[in-house]
């Protein structure tokens, strides 16, 4: 945090002009009630205050250290006692010398700066006190701000992300395509129409089911992505083709749900319905260091200048990463030839139970 | 009287309900079914089909982006799952418009109406255009522009845009590889493409902003909007003032 007598120009004046004001009034009651000399009274007032005008400075910087928070009460306690007494010493030491020798031939100033000691202590506390509180009030106040701004924000993102998941949950094209594959069966191969509705009602309890639920096993997310390939390739045929490689160990691995949902329905909308050539997914999955590691990749026309999604899926999709894992590197992207890649690493800790996961 | 027919969907299982279906009709005789858009859109042209079952979304050419390269379109049904701005359009105006997945008796309807407006081509012909131009009235500006020369069928992504240059009734659009016709007005891709981006900087200009290398002073009426692959267009005041605050100048 910035130092607040520095932060703009009236900071500066509101400080400089309250020590400005202290001394006026300093300066007063010296030369009109104790009848010092102008002098006397200015010499004082500017060396006593314009000294803890500068110690109020510095002393920032021991309160923005000694948050009681996060520091413990004896250090707290060690800290402004022992910064007290260095100022109290130099705020005292400092201008009797400089009067002493200022003012060296009038007795009654030097008397009276010897009788002054208790007060001068006392009003040096007193200011010490008041500067640190204020100080100590806008670190407090700051942070609540800062606090207030961050929870609406997390808040917001947390909105969206439920909308996006959400919106990516069931897409209508798939949906209403698969019933129209289904009436198509009907006639042509009732079994096979059968077996399509039953692949496909698994897949919308799923999706709808394990809502409540914000991890899932990767043999789980690995079944439910294979019931909807296996269901668009009764709409594809031969167009659309499959292959996974992966290893044992992967499956019982914790995975955010429905997080690879979207980057197969990607690989679908950008692969197999711009293309007339036949389209190969594949997905490989590695165990690696705790880390799982998952690579999916398809075949995709360049030509087709396919019509920009929203971009919904890969964004959702990060957002969601870096709320739970707070790191923005475990999902990347890339193009060679006609393949297009996507990487994504999951750590193999299930991420403490956040508030800001979704929960629909 | 019997209809030449083509299906054109890009899955085999729509395609086959589609047959099913017009078992029923007699009148009706398929010549062929096909995958995509560009298939489709050349047999069109070479077999002359009385009606076209359509799909809307398909690889290389959507339905509509097919429909709109066509001089003298047949009748159309489209048959599409789900679109949102397509459905209002078109029940105003198509031969006729499925939802996927649509009842035989709801077929038997639409098949019926295009055989009962299959002598009223013309005004057929007519209900196809207002059809494309009520879909124009979807919101989303375009991403890319169908066009064709004699022989062959390209889509333009409109990225890929330099400029755009009135040609009589025509649009020449610029792009880096070449130069395509486009039968539509000034005025349509005006309003078809992000405002932000496309700048109608002349009556005969619009240009893609992102391409704009520098802009010069020409004389009191108007400024040279120079470009990056060195093409040299004139902007009218009007336009100059248009850019200048599109570009926060």
């Amino acid at each position: 945090m910035n130092h607040p007598v520095f932060i703009d120009r009236k900071s500066v004046s509101v400080y400089f002009g309250l020590w400005a004001l202290v001394a006026g009034v300093h300066f007063s009651v010296f030369y009109f009630f104790y009848d010092f000399t102008f002098e006397i009274a200015g010499a004082d007032s500017i060396v006593f205050n314009f000294l803890f005008c500068l110690i109020g400075i510095s002393l920032w910087y021991i309160v923005r250290y000694t948050i009681p928070d996060k520091t413990n009460f004896w250090n707290v306690a060690f800290n402004h006692l022992t910064y007290l007494a260095l100022t109290l010493v130099v705020w005292i030491g400092l201008p009797y010398t400089l009067l002493n020798w200022l003012f060296n031939g009038f007795k009654p100033y030097h008397d009276f700066l010897m009788i002054s000691i208790p007060y001068r202590l006392f009003s040096g506390i007193l200011f010490y006190a008041l500067t640190g509180l204020v100080y100590y009030l806008i670190i407090y106040y700051k942070n609540l701000q800062e606090k207030v701004r961050t929870e609406s924000r997390l808040r917001e993102l947390l909105k969206e992300t439920e909308l996006n998941m959400l919106k990516s949950q069931i897409n209508p094209h798939f949906l209403f395509n698969s019933l129209n594959s289904i009436s198509s069966l009907t006639i042509t191969n009732p079994g096979k129409a059968r077996e399509m509705i039953i692949k496909l009602s698994d897949f919308l309890r799923y999706s709808v089911s394990t809502n409540t639920k914000r991890f899932n096993a990767f043999e789980n997310e690995l079944a439910n992505i294979r019931r909807y390939l296996e269901i668009e390739k009764v709409r594809f045929g031969d167009k659309l083709q499959f292959d996974f490689d992966i290893d044992k160990d992967c499956c019982t691995h914790k995975i955010p749900l429905m997080i690879l949902q979207p980057l197969f329905e990607n690989a679908i909308k950008h692969g197999v319905y711009e293309s007339t050539e036949q389209v190969k997914i594949e997905m490989k999955c590695r165990h690696s260091k705790g880390f799982l590691e998952i690579v999916i990749e398809n075949d995709f026309d360049p030509d087709a200048h396919p019509r920009k999604g929203t971009g919904l899926g890969l964004k959702n999709i990060r957002e969601r990463l870096r709320l739970l894992y707070k790191t923005d590197k475990l999902l990347a992207t890339s193009v060679s030839g006609t393949k297009y890649f996507v990487f994504l690493t999951l750590p193999n800790i299930e991420p403490l139970e956040t508030n800001y996961e979704p929960q629909l | 009287m019997t209809l030449k027919t083509i299906v054109v969907d890009d899955e085999q299982p729509a395609r086959e309900v589609i047959k099913h279906y017009l078992k029923d009709f007699p009148e009706i005789d398929i010549v062929g079914e096909f995958q995509d858009g560009f298939s489709g859109l050349k047999a069109i042209q070479e077999l002359k089909p009385d009606l076209v079952f359509l799909d809307v979304q398909m690889p290389k050419l959507t339905g509509l982006e097919l429909l709109e390269l066509l001089d003298h379109p047949p009748l159309i049904i489209f048959s599409t799952a789900y679109d949102q701005y397509a459905i209002k359009a078109f029940e105003m105006n198509a031969v006729d418009y499925l939802l996927k997945p649509y009842s035989k008796e709801r077929f038997a309807q639409s098949v019926q109406k295009s055989i009962a407006q299959a002598g009223t081509v013309v005004k057929t012909a007519a209900n196809v255009e207002n059809l494309v131009r009520s879909l124009d009235e979807n919101p989303e500006y375009l991403q890319r522009i169908a066009v064709k020369s004699r022989h062959k069928v390209s889509v333009v992504p409109v990225e890929d845009i330099f400029y755009l240059e009135a040609e009589g009734d025509y649009v020449m659009i610029h792009t880096k590889e070449a130069k395509h016709l486009k039968e539509k007005t000034m005025k349509y891709f005006e309003s078809h493409l992000d405002p932000s981006q496309y700048i109608r900087i002349h009556r005969s200009y619009i240009v893609n902003a992102k391409f704009i290398d520098r802009i010069e002073y020409y004389d009191k009426e108007s400024y040279s909007i120079l470009l990056k692959n060195g093409a040299k267009l004139r902007a009218s005041t009007t336009g100059y003032k248009l850019l200048k605050q599109i570009l926060n100048m």
